[in-house]
Parts: structure tokens; C-alpha cells; sequence
């Protein structure tokens, strides 16, 4: 079958050409469905190409002989039929126009989507109709810099925009939101309806400068500050409502839910451009503005511990900006108070002596509960930590227990941690040890003299290491290990030393052992008693010679004479200080009536100088075991008493109390139920001393510590004004106790007066080396 | 059968089928619109090609043809690199000596079909027929009569003055 060309209208007569072209282009526009046929298609194409390149340019008036036509180059047709296109337009929507004043709502969305699809989809086609015109007149009218002139297809949304759009955009979009309405208030809707008159609003948007590129302005302008407003409205209107009828708790699951599903609909129906807006929008409606309303809530839902809404509640206050900070100043009161409380208790149970693992149970407590209450409710938010921290720090520093000061629970840790370290039979399997030394370390953190912590740990250390009665070993170096990453090298310094000494002494022992065999004979060694000593270093070790004389046995001078002997060819020029009151021993009393198995008494070797006095006389008087032993009356009373309560010995007259004028016998009828018998029992007093020692010793201890600290840093500055220098010197101790600054101008002052410091112009101290 | 190597008919306005493959058609963006906007359904009949007649339409098809492989022309290609040179490969160089009627035919073919490559080197063509001659040579050349009276001559020269080096 043979193709008739199309027929082609006369290329130079415009009003000819248009009417050919206005037949093509209202069958696109109209009835599309119907389809186009390719004569239909090629002939539109070709009219417009025929039109474009007809001769009538060379022999338009004026062009002909005239220079400066000449100049422009060829004159390019076109414009009669951009501008006939226009009136086309205008007239087919003006159509559009009284056809949507008929419709409302749905049925307005409805038509007006429909004949949004079927404009530009015939704005489609004709754009590549008209392509010619497009590469050719419209090209050159915007290189040349004309305003207002678009390729074809976009001229189709200049045109929409113009001449129906803005008509019909407040009934369109009031019809949207009525819809969305609708949707908040639970009916089920066509959402797709809404998404596509957000296509076609964004499509709307035209870059002036550059037609390839669309923006979002039409968009914002005509529907989301719309959509904005009457979010707003809704939620105002509806969070009034229920606030007023309901709890706050449920408030706030209301307020999640909404939150929720606006989140949704962004993703279901709407530009993503909105989420940011929108959702700034719901958090001011539905939070901001009940913010004073739900942070009242705040301390109820604490003091019930309700983890689930304070999680809920920190959710919603997160999202709006300084939500927070007035629920962490509740957080921080609360939890304070929480402590305060905790310490108050089990201070009027236990009264003066509270026990060390009650005082720091009761802390640990109070820590763990607010700790998992910020990990699951807070999220772990670093500024809800630091809340915690403070208070944390305020109660364990400053409570009831420690009203007298802030030493009170530095020491109470330390003992906690001896009676864990120390072995007894209630000692802890190794992995609970392990959790309850990492709960030491948390309330250890909070602690502010470290420093008072480090003295009693190093004593306490220093008693289960003389008396081998430490638990565990790895535990011993697990908690110096805890101790080195908290507060540096120099803090556990002495502490790691005192474990090397005991390494050290133990390898003494052994060459001390084969020492006695090389030079004893055999009769020494057979009466050589069984010796083990440690050689512990002075200066780390926070131990101090006895302050009372004592006439070492006959029994062990020897021993003491031969080891000093081993010791100072070994090393000579070194001095060996004995610590008495700290050795033991052993006797068998091989003098009880009717018994098998001799008893063995374990005994110090004070109480050692005291019994061995009775293997020549079976009777003593107070005033002769004062002069045959040299103990001060401080040491040897209480052991005396121990011996009467053991009834070792008798007293006297009956009934009396060690002192001058009574009289000691030997009491031949001594029945234990046990073999061997502990005499080496520590006298109260003893502790109480030690204890009230190591206080006073921390006040001279912290003078020196700042005096260094001072002189530190006055050698890496030179000069340095005196405020600058206390500050500095807080800073650098801050980590082991909180200095007082009247402390540290004395210590400057003494400084000054030692002349390691001097006075300099303008309140400046200069270092004198 | 459908895609690149589909067959279709084309038909020149002097009413001659010309039977093509479907991918070389297609270096029309003319043809290539078309067939997008209409669908594959109207291809039961060849497709009018009322602008050019058989012999230009075939010499069209075999540089289409010759060149069915190129990457198809990017949207903003109009780099200034493009513009300025002149040179044009040895095979279009070869398939452009034809007489000059149908090269500008072929010119009018090109821009008719929208195949911009190949509009592209009937132009260079035309500008290197043009290089280095004197306005006497290209009047001879393109067979042009002179209406230009000698005033007017003297003129665009001293105009024209600074471009003559």
C-alpha cells in the first residue's frame, strides 16, 4: 500500500501554517487516547520545520541591501508561531479553568489531576513537534538574553502556572488539607491523590536563570507553608483537648504516636523536602508547648521509678532545642538526695561504727539504680552522665557518715577493700571478687581524697602481706592495676614496690638457708629454730619500728645475731630496723598436765618474751616482767590480759587487772579444744591507734605534697604571679584531694621563708634554685 | 521483531521504501522521538519522510549507518572545542566529496532530521571549501554574483580591517 506524503500547508503563509498546526496540536491536547498517526506526527514536524526555513527572511523588508541585517546573520522564523502556541494555551486552560469551578474537594483533586497527566503528556509530544522551533528560534531568542521565552515543553508550565494554576491553587490545596484531615482524624483516604498534586506543585517550580533546572519555591510557597499552618491548627487544637482530659503520661504516648505517623506520611505521600520543617513543626506543637507541663511530671515519675515513661518523657524533650537541661538539674537533685538519704539510713541502724561494707553497699546502690536509669531511659547522654557524676560525688563526699569530714569515706573504701582482699572464710569466688573490686573502683571515681584512700590501702596493704594473709594474688595485683589507671604511675608506685620487696625477701630466705649450711656446724643447726624474715624498704613500706623497748629472747637472739651477720656481709653499710610488734612465732607448751598432744600457742613476739620467762620460774610479779621483758606498760597490759582471758596464766589477787602489785602463775591446767592455740589476737586499741596515726599523718603528708607541687612548678615557670600559682597548684592536686587555699599560701609562705621562693615586683614570686 | 536490529521501513518523499535497522533510523532524533511518542504499534506503515527525496535520504542512511555505533550525542555537547576545530575523520572526509548540490542537500537533510553530527561535519565541510580564499575565489567557488556596490565594499573592509592579520 503506497504512504501519502502528508500534505504540507504553503511554508510561507503563517496563518495557513497555524491553522494546519492547531488541528494536529488539539488532537494531541484533547484526544490523545485516540492516538496520533505518524502522518499526523511527521506533518506537524515538517509544517513547523517548513515554516522556520522558508525564504521569506531574505526578503523581508529591510533586510535586502541593509548592512546591519546583514551583520546579524540570518534572521530566524519562528516567533509567529510561539506566540500563536501561547494564545492556544491560554485558551485551552482558561477552559480548564470554568471546568474546575464546578468541582470541590475529591472530585476538584480528581479533575485536577487528571488534566495535569494529560497536559503535560501532550506537552511532551508537542515539544518534540515543535523541536525544530526549540533548536533554532527559541535558542537563539535566550542566547541572546530574552526573558519570558521557553523551549516548548516548559512554556506549557509557564503557562499552566499562569493562567490556571494560580486560580485554582487555594481551592486545590484546601481540598488537600481537608483530605489530610481527615486522614489525622482516623478515615481512610486516597493518598495517591495528595502525591500527585505534590509532583505537579514541585514540577511547577522553574529556575528563572536556567529553564533545565526546577526549584522548590512554587512548591513551598503554595503547599508547604499551607500544609505547615494547618498542621499546626490541628495539633494545637488537639493537644489542648487531651491534655485537659487526660494524664501526662498519656499525653506523652499520644504525642509519640502523632509524632510517629507524621514521620510516615513524609515518606507515604509527601516531598521529602518536608520532614525537616514538618517535623520542627509537630515538635513545637505537640512538645514546647507542653514542655513546662511534662518536666512537672518529671519528679513523679522518678519517685516511682517509672523507666519506660521517663524514657518516653527524654524522647520527646530530646527533640526540641534546651528540652533537657532542666529535667538534668531534677536528675541531679534527685539522685543527690537519693544518696544523702540512702547514707542517712544505715548511719541511724549502725550508729558510730558502721560497718565498711554497709556504708559502701548503701553508695553502690543508689549509683546502680540511676546508672541503668540513664543507660535505658537517657540513652547513655553524656550530659545525663555527667549529672549522675556530680551527684554521685556530692553524696559520697558529703554525708551524714562522714559529717566530721570528707576523709571518713576514703577510709571506709579502703577497709571495704581489705576485708575483700584479706583471706577469711567467707572470701568471694574469683569472678565475684573481680565484680565487687570493679564496684570499688566506681564509688573510688567519686572519691575526692584519693590521697586518704591511698594511706589506709597502703597500711592494710602492708598488715596482709607481713601476715601473708592475703587472698588472692591476682586479685592483690588486679586492684593496683585499677588503682595505676585511675590515678597514674606515682599512686600505686610504693604499692607495686612493696610487692617486689616481698619477691626480693623470699629469694633472701633462700640464700640466707644455704648460707646456714655452709657455715653452721652441726650442733648450731640442730638447735637453729625454724627462721623466715622479710627485708622490706623503709621508705615504701608504711610501717614504723615499735615505740617500746623490748629484751629479745634468749631463745632467738642467736637467730637475730647470725641472720645481721648473713645481712650486713651481704650488704654492707645497711641498716636493719626490727619490727617487733610485727613478728610471730610459735610455742609448744610441753608443761600441761595430762595431755597427749602437746599444745602450740601462736604468739607475737612480745608475748613470746613475755611466756618464755615462765620456762624458769612458774610464778612472776607485774614489776618483774616489766623489768625482764622492757615492754611499756601500752603493750604489755593488753597481752597479759589476753593470756588471763585464754587462762595461760592466772592472776593475783583473783579478778584483777594487769597493773602493779598483782602476781602472774603459769597455769599447769590448761585445756584448748584446739591444738593449736591463736594467742596473736590484735588489740582494739591498737586499731583505733593506727587508724587515728594515719590521720594525722595525711595533714603533714598534704603539706608536702602541695610544698612540692609548688616548688614543681615554680622550677618549670621561674616566675609566676602568686594567684596564677595557687591556681596551678589546685590543678595539678585536684586529682588527689581538694585543697584549701589558705592551705596553700602557707605552704608558700614556708617556701618563702626556706628561701626556695622569693618576692618579686607586682605580686610575682621568683624560684630560687 | 522489536529493539536496535528491527528492521522498519522509511519513505522518501519521492515515495521510494527504504527498508533500515532500527538503531541506524534512530540518529534521527526526529525518528527517534517519533517511534517514543507513538509507539511500536504504528510501524505497519513506512514512515513518511516528506523533506528528502531517495537519493539524498539513502547517502543520509549510510553515514547513519557507518555511524550506528557512536555514543549518541550528549545534551550540552556545544563545547567550544567541537565548534572551533575544523577537521573532520578520513572516511567522512570521503563520503563528503560529492558534488555540491548534494552536499548542501545532505546539510538540509541533516538539519531536517536533527542528526547534529552530521549536520556538524556538512558545515565543516563547507567552512574548509571556504578557508583561505580570497572573497573573489569563494564568489567563483560557490557561484555567487557580487551585489555589493564598491562603497559598500570599502566599507566592511576598513570595518573588517583588525581581522586581517
Amino acid at each position: 500500500m503506497p504512504t501519502i506524503m502528508p500534505p504540507t500547508p504553503n511554508r510561507e503563509d503563517v496563518v495557513a501554517t497555524w491553522k494546519y498546526l492547531e488541528a494536529g496540536i488539539s488532537r494531541i491536547m484533547l484526544d490523545l487516547k485516540a492516538g496520533v498517526d505518524m502522518n499526523t506526527y511527521m506533518g506537524v514536524y515538517t509544517a513547523v520545520h517548513n515554516f522556520c526555513t522558508s525564504q521569506k527572511a531574505v526578503n523581508s523588508p529591510g533586510a535586502m541591501g541593509s548592512i546591519g541585517a546583514a551583520h546579524r546573520g540570518a534572521h530566524l522564523l519562528g516567533e509567529d508561531l510561539y506566540n500563536n502556541l501561547i494564545t492556544y494555551l491560554t485558551g485551552h486552560l482558561k477552559q480548564l479553568d470554568n471546568a474546575a469551578k464546578t468541582h470541590t474537594d475529591e472530585a476538584l483533586l480528581t479533575f485536577y489531576i487528571r488534566e495535569w497527566n494529560r497536559y503535560t503528556t501532550a506537552a511532551k509530544y508537542i515539544n518534540h513537534l515543535f523541536r525544530y522551533l526549540n533548536r533554532h528560534w527559541v535558542k537563539r531568542e535566550m542566547d541572546e538574553g530574552k526573558k519570558n521565552i521557553y523551549d516548548v515543553y516548559t512554556l506549557h508550565l509557564v503557562r499552566w502556572k499562569v493562567d490556571f494554576f494560580t486560580n485554582v491553587e487555594r481551592s486545590v490545596m484546601a481540598s488537600v488539607l481537608r483530605l489530610v484531615e481527615k486522614q489525622r482524624n482516623g478515615e481512610t483516604i486516597e493518598t495517591s491523590q495528595v502525591k500527585s498534586i505534590v509532583d505537579s506543585f514541585v514540577s511547577l517550580g522553574l529556575d528563572e536563570n536556567d529553564s533545565t533546572k526546577s526549584t522548590l519555591e512554587v512548591y513551598r510557597y503554595y503547599f508547604e507553608k499551607p500544609f505547615l499552618d494547618a498542621t499546626t491548627a490541628y495539633y494545637q487544637t488537639e493537644s489542648k483537648q487531651f491534655v485537659a482530659e487526660n494524664s501526662v503520661v498519656e499525653y506523652m504516648k499520644k504525642a509519640e504516636t502523632r509524632l510517629a505517623e507524621e514521620k510516615d506520611r513524609v515518606g507515604l505521600y509527601l516531598h521529602p523536602d518536608i520532614m525537616q520543617p514538618l517535623m520542627k513543626t509537630c515538635n513545637t506543637v505537640l512538645i514546647a508547648e507542653h514542655s513546662a507541663l511534662l518536666r512537672d511530671e518529671f519528679q513523679n515519675l522518678l519517685d516511682n521509678d517509672r523507666q519506660d515513661d521517663l524514657a518516653r518523657m527524654y524522647n520527646l524533650l530530646s527533640r526540641i532545642p534546651d528540652g533537657l537541661e532542666p529535667l538534668r538539674n531534677k536528675f541531679e537533685a534527685h539522685v543527690r538526695k537519693a544518696g544523702l538519704m540512702a547514707v542517712e539510713k544505715v548511719a541511724a541502724e549502725a550508729g558510730e561504727n558502721i560497718e565498711p561494707k554497709v556504708y559502701v553497699d548503701a553508695l553502690l546502690e543508689v549509683h546502680t539504680l540511676y546508672q541503668n536509669l540513664v543507660n535505658n531511659a537517657f540513652k547513655a547522654e553524656s550530659e545525663f552522665v555527667r549529672s549522675l557524676d556530680n551527684a554521685c560525688r556530692e553524696f559520697v563526699n558529703r554525708n551524714k557518715v562522714c559529717k566530721s569530714g570528707s576523709t571518713k569515706s576514703p577510709e571506709l573504701l579502703a577497709k571495704y577493700t581489705d576485708s575483700l582482699l584479706k583471706k577469711s572464710a567467707k572470701s568471694a569466688e574469683e569472678s565475684d571478687l573481680e565484680n565487687m573490686l570493679t564496684q570499688i573502683m566506681t564509688v573510688f571515681k567519686y572519691i575526692e581524697d584519693k590521697d586518704v584512700f591511698q594511706k589506709f590501702y597502703s597500711r592494710m596493704l602492708a598488715r596482709r602481706l607481713v601476715h601473708t594473709n592475703s587472698a588472692s594474688e591476682d586479685a592483690e595485683t588486679s586492684m593496683i592495676g585499677k588503682l595505676k589507671e585511675a590515678c597514674g604511675f606515682e599512686y600505686t608506685n610504693k604499692l607495686q614496690r612493696m610487692f617486689q620487696d616481698m619477691q626480693i625477701s623470699k629469694d633472701l630466705n633462700d640464700s640466707y638457708k644455704a648460707w646456714m649450711v655452709k657455715v653452721l656446724d652441726e650442733d648450731d643447726m640442730k638447735k637453729a629454730v625454724d627462721f623466715h624474715i622479710f627485708v622490706l624498704g623503709t621508705s615504701f613500706w608504711p610501717l614504723t619500728p615499735p615505740n617500746t623497748k623490748v629484751i629479745i629472747p634468749q631463745v632467738i637472739i642467736k637467730t637475730y645475731e647470725r641472720f645481721q651477720k648473713f645481712y650486713f656481709e651481704k650488704h654492707s653499710g645497711r641498716k636493719l630496723s626490727w619490727l617487733w610488734h610485727l613478728c610471730k612465732g610459735e610455742l609448744k607448751a610441753m608443761y600441761c598436765r595430762g595431755v597427749k598432744t602437746p599444745y602450740t600457742f601462736q604468739v607475737s613476739t612480745f608475748q613470746m618474751a613475755i611466756l618464755l620467762l615462765f620456762n624458769d620460774v612458774d610464778t612472776m610479779t607485774y614489776e618483774e616482767l616489766e623489768k625482764s621483758t622492757e615492754l611499756s606498760k601500752e603493750y604489755l597490759d593488753p597481752n597479759l590480759g589476753i593470756f588471763l582471758k585464754a587462762k595461760v596464766l592466772t592472776i593475783s589477787p583473783e579478778d584483777a587487772k594487769p597493773g602493779p602489785g598483782t602476781k602472774f602463775f603459769l597455769n599447769y591446767d590448761f585445756k584448748s579444744k584446739k591444738i593449736r592455740v591463736n594467742l596473736n589476737i590484735q588489740v582494739k586499741m591498737e586499731q583505733k591507734q593506727e587508724i587515728e596515726d594515719t590521720h594525722k599523718t595525711i595533714e603533714e603528708d598534704r603539706k608536702l605534697l602541695m610544698q612540692s607541687a609548688i616548688v614543681r612548678i615554680m622550677k618549670a615557670r621561674k616566675k609566676m604571679k602568686h594567684v596564677l600559682l595557687v591556681q596551678e597548684t589546685i590543678s595539678q592536686i585536684q586529682s588527689r584531694f581538694t585543697p584549701k587555699i589558705p592551705d596553700i599560701k602557707k605552704c608558700i609562705d614556708i617556701l618563702l621563708e626556706k628561701e626556695y621562693l622569693e618576692r618579686l615586683d607586682g605580686e610575682e614570686l621568683g624560684y630560687l634554685a | 521483531m522489536s529493539g536496535p536490529n528491527q528492521v522498519i521501513r522509511l519513505m522518501s518523499s519521492d515515495t521510494a521504501e527504504i527498508p533500515v535497522e532500527r538503531v541506524v533510523a534512530e540518529r534521527s532524533i526526529l525518528i527517534k522521538n517519533m517511534l517514543e511518542d507513538i509507539g511500536d504499534s504504528a510501524l505497519t506503515d513506512p514512515i513518511p519522510i516528506p523533506n528528502v527525496n531517495e537519493a539524498v535520504l539513502n547517502k543520509v542512511l549510510e553515514w547513519c549507518t557507518h555511524h550506528k555505533g557512536d555514543p549518541p550525542a550528549s545534551a550540552d555537547d556545544d563545547s567550544d572545542s567541537r565548534k572551533k576545530t575544523t577537521d573532520i575523520d578520513e572516511w567522512d572526509q570521503k563520503f563528503m566529496q560529492v558534488d555540491q548540490e548534494m552536499l548542501f542537500e545532505i546539510i538540509l537533510a541533516a538539519n531536517y532530521l536533527d542528526i547534529k553530527a552530521l549536520l556538524d561535519v556538512g558545515c565543516k565541510t563547507v567552512a574548509n571549501m571556504i578557508k583561505g580564499k580570497s572573497p573573489e575565489e569563494i564568489r567563483k567557488t560557490f557561484n555567487i554574483q557580487n551585489d555589493f556596490t564598491p562603497e559598500e565594499e570599502d566599507q566592511i573592509r576598513r570595518e573588517n580591517e583588525w581581522a586581517e592579520e
